[in-house]
């Protein structure tokens, strides 16, 4: 997809701005706190209508204002048909409303993604250093966005969870408890094969991208799920593991007064491929080989856009080279040069960091939130 | 506060009723005959003081026992269970079902703090154990919601060990659609479920 323009009411500091945007791409450099990121949040707005900062949507609203809205205008590549995708909040009433094409869809979930975007940001390397529950959001927002059907399981998965929790801390005897089971076994094992598949099926891709950054040894990937999947294959085999795990922890669950088993409680294992061992780069790893790993992370997300999705996926870069060295920075520019890129945005406070494109890309200026060409 | 204020308030409170349609009723009442006001207003004191549950079923009844239950016609070997008494119409309006009702008044919901015991489930139990093999079939009604699903099951597990079968609703593409509207997951479902064509 191309976004070819961008409407802003109000998002954040940004104001009020009509922008068109070039085809290539476009970098915006500005010194800090002028609203480089914001202008990222606004575009990726529009493929998950959330902030991926993790902001409240009241927060996104602009001081003394009271609704904020994006729209862009999309266009596909190889047939030039076009889109627009909008979305506005109200603080007041708290009321969000998606369109696209004029169109409010029943659900949300059925036009994520519209965009195809992934979005590099500096606070990525949280994705490495945090907790499992950041590298569980990774995972949930890539398959979201990637699998039919996966953010329907999840949902289901979720709701169900909260329900047997409240059921187990309410102390409920076990046959009520179990009662839960069959949902949360269905939904958890869709959720479950989803993400090992995915893992399985791009941990090649990960380890050659950070080798590639690195310059030097790789790294891995591997699902760590909650429930011990042995060699389960199918989800009725996946599920029926989670079943068997699931009334093994009765007596624990009970005791804790919550479900202790299941893809809530599943992680993602990120090492290093120095030794036989593999060092956590979660425990072990230094700034830069974390940075790197979190930055093979989104390039493997770029990579599923491509796939399943069969687009070139739009590249935001929030200032993602400014804590690279030198010889990193050059290996990702290069890497971004040969994989199949569409448009890029890319944010920096300096010039003499956007050298990517063989440095075609337009430069935009911002300060203060109004950006200028 | 006045009678009007007083009486807009109260619609107010009803289900899909705002303020406005409020008071557009009030002042529909006032401009009709007063006739028509008194019946309606006898019609809402009789629901309040003679609309009770059926002793058997749980489904609204005017008398100990519901039409349902009362009529010698009906089949006692098959019981539906449902969550709502206002369910027990909507199976009704159908026409196909001749069998017994049961009502939950409600669903396992821990959210809100209702689990087996806050449900009208004992009476259902001891009914089909009273029944001595009589009721050979239990037709779980409840929503196609988490919370109705969970408890489908957890009838499943009670009855079965006391002998009935127990059925469950059908899940699947509401008829008269065109599957273009229906959404992704109630699709899937239908899948999942799909039957062998017969005549």
């Amino acid at each position: 997809m191309r976004l070819n323009g961008l409407a802003i009411r109000h998002f954040r500091n940004l104001g009020s701005q009509d922008l068109e945007l070039p085809s290539e791409g476009v970098a915006l450099i500005g010194d800090n706190a002028q609203g480089k990121s914001n202008f990222l949040e606004a575009i990726y707005y529009l493929e998950t209508f959330r902030s991926f900062r993790g902001a409240r949507d009241e927060q996104l609203v602009a001081f003394h204002e009271g609704v904020f809205r994006v729209a862009g205008t999309l266009q596909e590549r190889d047939t030039g048909r076009s889109m627009k995708v909008a979305a506005a909040f109200e603080k007041k009433g708290k009321r969000k409303k998606v369109s696209v094409d004029g169109a409010e869809p029943d659900r949300m979930g059925d036009v994520l993604g519209r965009l195809a975007a992934v979005i590099f940001s500096p606070a990525d390397v949280e994705l490495v250093s945090g907790g499992p529950r950041e590298r569980r959001r990774f995972l949930d927002i890539v398959l979201s966005l990637s699998e039919p059907g996966y953010l329907t399981a999840l949902q289901d998965y979720r709701k169900i969870l909260v329900r047997r929790n409240a059921s187990l801390k309410d102390g409920q005897p076990s046959s009520v408890v179990v009662a839960w089971d069959s949902g949360l076994v269905g939904s958890g094992a869709r959720v479950m094969r989803a993400r090992r598949d995915w893992i399985e099926q791009r941990c090649g891709a990960f380890r050659d991208y950070y080798q590639e950054v690195s310059g030097g040894i790789g790294a891995q990937m591997r699902y760590r799920p909650s429930v011990t999947l042995a060699d389960a294959a199918c989800k009725e085999d996946i599920a029926l593991a989670f079943r068997d795990i699931l009334a093994a922890s009765g007596e624990r669950e009970r005791r804790m007064g919550t479900t202790v088993v299941g893809p809530h409680r599943d992680d993602l294992l990120l090492r290093l491929e120095d030794d036989a061992e593999g060092l956590d780069l979660r425990a072990y790893g230094s700034g830069g080989q974390r940075r790197t790993a979190a930055l093979a992370l989104r390039l493997v997300e770029a990579r599923t856009i491509r796939e399943t999705r069969e687009r070139a996926p739009l590249i935001l870069l929030d200032d993602v080279f400014a804590e690279l060295d030198g010889g990193r920075r050059e290996r990702v520019l290069a890497l971004m040069e040969k994989e199949e890129m569409g448009q890029v945005v890319l944010t920096s406070p300096k010039e003499s960091d956007v050298k990517i494109r063989k440095d075609s890309l337009p430069r935009w200026r911002i300060e203060a939130g109004r950006i200028t060409a | 506060m006045s009678v009007i204020e007083r009486l807009t308030g109260d619609f107010a409170r009803l289900p899909g009723i705002g303020p406005k349609t409020a008071l557009r009723l009030v002042h529909h009442l006032m401009k009709g005959s007063k006739e028509d006001t008194r019946r309606l207003s006898r019609s809402l004191l009789d629901l309040s003081e003679r609309i009770r549950p059926c002793d058997v079923c749980g489904n609204f009844s005017e008398h100990e026992l519901c039409e349902v239950c009362s009529n010698p016609r009906r089949d006692g070997t098959v019981l539906c269970v449902v969550e709502e008494a206002y369910e027990v119409g909507a199976i009704e309006g159908t026409g196909q079902y001749r069998g017994l009702f049961h009502v939950l008044g409600g669903r396992l919901s821990p959210l809100d703090g209702v689990g087996p015991e806050e449900l009208n489930l004992a009476a259902l139990l001891e009914r089909i154990r009273r029944s001595e093999g009589e009721i050979e079939e239990i037709i779980i009604a409840t929503n196609a919601s988490v919370e109705g699903e969970a408890t489908a099951v957890y009838l499943d597990q009670e009855i079965r060990p006391m002998g009935p079968r127990v059925t469950r609703l059908a899940r699947g593409i509401p008829v008269g659609s065109d599957l273009e509207y229906v959404d992704g997951s109630t699709i899937a479902q239908a899948l999942a479920g799909r039957q062998e064509m017969s005549i």
